[in-house]
């Protein structure tokens, strides 16, 4: 997908769909789209990114991220971040947090930083295999799309 | 006693890899490479529809995304004996191209070149003297005073803010790092350009394979409409694009990435001498030119060469039974015919087993299994696969594309064909090859142009699409040239169904545990009587293991807790 027609949000999707709960994002992008999403904003399966995405991050003027966390807290629990700097992700955010990491590191180099929310989903495991997610983060991920449909607003015209 | 320093996991990769080394008298003596993570994307094909794998193969990574996906169409239609259109075949020719132009350049300024640049030493450079040296290696435009000082402020406030990124991770100021500051400086400056260039040419797969990453493939051809004046499909002004992404790519390829690949070559001719390894190459072959059935006309010509050895060329058979075998004697895997025998992918087992130690744990049990990589075997022989295979392989088969880009180099740098056999032989391979994929991108998209000029527009066939029209049973293995070396799939079908998938990668060739005979692989072979100058900054590892351009995430097919921890160096033992 190339961004065509200018609209300002993209929805970005980040995970490995074989690896279980931990394509989260990529199953966030697929439910979206039977959701009224606004006419202002584009979704995009990243699969496991990295350097591939660079051009999506310099295009839209805010990126909203869907990515899997494996942490200590309640499997399907979520947070929302606002980084600034890639020290500012969490530190065991899946398989794919390197490349990630160091294309954030190269937007704020060349200045090109958009405005990144960041949703992580807590995931027991990402030893599991298969491409289906559990219960518990299945409801995770419906509530982050909820929160980002009633909490994400088209971004002021630029003069 | 000597010393065990472990690297876990080797950091800018994809996936998880950790080595063990044993170090004595500033010397690597013994080294264990291994995979920790696993993705058993075998099971989950099973008693799929075999037409639908290509999609899910290509989530197996995010680095090669197309590659597993060409693979997997390629091994259904053999299974199957259908024949793709040549407009098809140029297609993904085309996008495997684009692949190699885009993937060997991140590799080498963004993976690869911190190894050799020291990002903070190119901050003492004089932007000056930095511009006149640019001007003298290459025409390239951007070379002025002013535009190496500009590098140096962003890069210099960067630093300064403590928010390191990119940069958190290297050993700057080890005694290893050779070049001047000003040539440190051009590294960093084309590390920059090189991240805004590699974003365009990977639009070539938007526009043939409708979106990227993960673009889409069709068994039986390419699913893109194409005809000059086709309003919605591959059109005059979409294939204008294509022409001027690959022009651009080959422009920065060879007045960028080939003369810093050459410039920096020469501050480290030491290690033409270092990191060998086995001197086993082995390539499958890619890019047809006339159907993937006449190994001919390859453009990447397929073969062994046994003990660099380059008079002989030996012919590979993907098909018979004893040539190509995985054994498990060191991986964490159980084979219902126990753990000494070696099976062909078509009756390849994937039963995992972990036996290792519980984390967290100083050491694997070496002695025992250490890894969730199997360990493929050529005719009983370790293989390296990747650049430098391909460019050997070519070169002892005298074709002169690869004679003339291989001895120009070997001239300027002053060095014999044998410093080819080599960790720096290995980057320098890799920018060779790269070179050529962008020349012959080029000549496929002008086929391309003239086929449809002609009139032919056909892009699949799908004549034989229809499960109905299938046999029973049907065998099939598809192969490529990933970026990283031969990769193959194989495949059993039965009552229209996937019975059986088996894939053997390229870093499993590499970075495989020793097999049943104790012989070790790719990885552990080269990184043998490596001098490591410090052993808390084992940089001389991660150049040898780096120049193999490793891709964990689909040569295991998890990860453990341990898998997520920061890169870390333990110096163990005493």
């Amino acid at each position: 997908m190339i961004n065509t027609n200018n609209k300002p949000v993209l929805l970005l999707g980040i995970g490995n769909i074989l690896m279980g709960d931990e394509g989260v994002g990529i199953h966030a992008i697929e439910r979206a789209e039977s959701f009224d999403i606004p006419e202002w904003m584009d979704t995009l399966d990243g699969g496991t990114g990295g350097f591939h995405l660079l051009e999506y991050f310099e295009k839209y003027r805010h990126v909203v991220m869907i990515d899997a966390t494996l942490d200590d807290k309640t499997t399907g629990s979520w947070r929302k971040i606002t980084p600034r700097y890639a020290s500012d992700f969490p530190r065991a955010m899946s398989t794919h947090d390197i490349g990630l990491k160091d294309l954030v590191s190269a937007l704020h180099l060349s200045g090109r930083l958009p405005e990144i929310t960041l949703y992580v989903i807590s995931i027991e495991s990402i030893q599991q295999q298969g491409i289906y997610l559990t219960d518990k983060v299945n409801k995770g991920m419906e509530e982050v799309l909820q929160d980002i449909l009633a909490t994400v607003h088209e971004p002021l015209a630029v003069v | 006693m000597g010393k065990r320093i472990v690297v876990d996991p080797i950091t800018r990769i994809e996936g998880h890899l950790r080595i063990e080394a044993d170090i004595e008298n500033g010397k690597i003596k013994d080294a264990y490479s291994s995979g920790t993570m696993v993705r058993l994307i075998e099971e989950i094909l099973k008693g799929r529809d075999p037409r639908d794998a290509w999609a899910y193969v290509g989530r197996v990574c995010g680095v090669c995304t197309s590659t597993h996906s060409l693979t997997s169409v390629r091994t259904v239609e053999d299974a199957l004996k259908i024949n793709i259109p040549a407009n098809a075949e140029l297609v993904r020719n085309i996008m495997h191209c684009t692949l190699y132009m885009h993937d060997h350049v991140v590799h080498f300024y963004h993976l690869h070149a911190m190894d050799w640049v020291d990002v903070v030493n190119a901050l003492k450079a004089d932007p000056k003297k930095t511009s006149e040296l640019a001007q003298s290696l290459s025409h390239w435009p951007k070379s002025s005073p002013g535009y190496f000082s500009d590098i140096q402020a962003r890069i210099g406030k960067f630093v300064a803010s403590g928010q390191l990124g990119i940069f958190a991770n290297g050993y700057w100021g080890h005694p290893a790092y050779k070049l001047p500051a000003e040539v440190n400086l051009i590294g960093l400056a084309h590390y920059l350009e090189a991240l805004e260039w590699q974003k365009e040419i990977v639009k070539i797969h938007a526009i043939f394979g409708g979106k990227n990453p993960h673009p889409n493939y069709l068994v039986g051809g390419m699913a893109c409409s194409i005809g000059l004046d086709d309003v919605s499909g591959i059109n005059a002004e979409r294939l204008a694009m294509v022409d001027r992404l690959l022009e651009e790519g080959k422009q920065f390829i060879e007045q960028v990435y080939i003369p810093d690949l050459m410039a920096i070559a020469s501050f480290y001719k030491d290690w033409g001498g270092i990191g060998g390894g086995l001197g086993n190459y082995l390539v499958y072959g890619d890019l047809p030119t006339k159907g993937i059935n006449d190994p001919s006309s390859f453009k990447f010509p397929g073969g062994a060469i046994l003990n660099k050895d380059i008079s002989k060329v030996y012919d590979v058979d993907l098909k018979k039974d004893d040539e190509i075998q995985e054994f498990i004697k060191h991986s964490w895997y159980d084979y219902s015919g126990g753990d000494e025998q070696g099976l062909h992918p078509w009756k390849g087992e994937s039963k995992i087993n972990y036996t290792g130690p519980k984390p967290p744990f100083e050491h694997l049990d070496v002695k025992d299994k250490y890894s969730y990589l199997k360990t493929p075997r050529w005719n009983g022989n370790a293989m390296e696969v990747g650049p430098l295979a391909r460019v050997l392989v070519g070169y002892a088969k005298g074709i002169e594309e690869y004679r003339a880009v291989v001895d120009k180099a070997l001239t300027d740098l002053n060095v014999p064909v044998t410093a080819l056999f080599s960790t720096l032989g290995r980057t320098a391979a890799r920018g060779f090859e790269c070179a050529l994929t962008a020349q012959w991108g080029r000549e496929f998209f002008d086929q391309l142009i003239s086929n449809i000029k002609n009139g032919d527009t056909r892009m699949a066939d799908t004549s034989l699409f229809n499960p109905e029209t299938w046999p029973k049973t049907a065998f099939g293995v598809g192969f490529a040239e990933a970026p990283r070396g031969a990769l193959a799939h194989w495949i059993n079908i039965e009552d229209q169904k996937i019975a059986n998938y088996q894939l053997v990668v390229p870093t499993t060739w590499n970075a495989s545990p020793r097999d049943t005979k104790g012989q070790m692989s790719a990885y552990e072979s080269s990184l043998i009587d490596t001098p490591v100058a410090d052993e808390t900054q084992p940089l001389e590892i991660i150049r040898t293991i780096h120049s193999f351009d490793p891709c964990m995430a689909c040569s295991v097919h998890l990860y453990d807790e341990e898998g997520t921890t920061v890169s870390r160096v333990n110096v163990v033992g005493d």
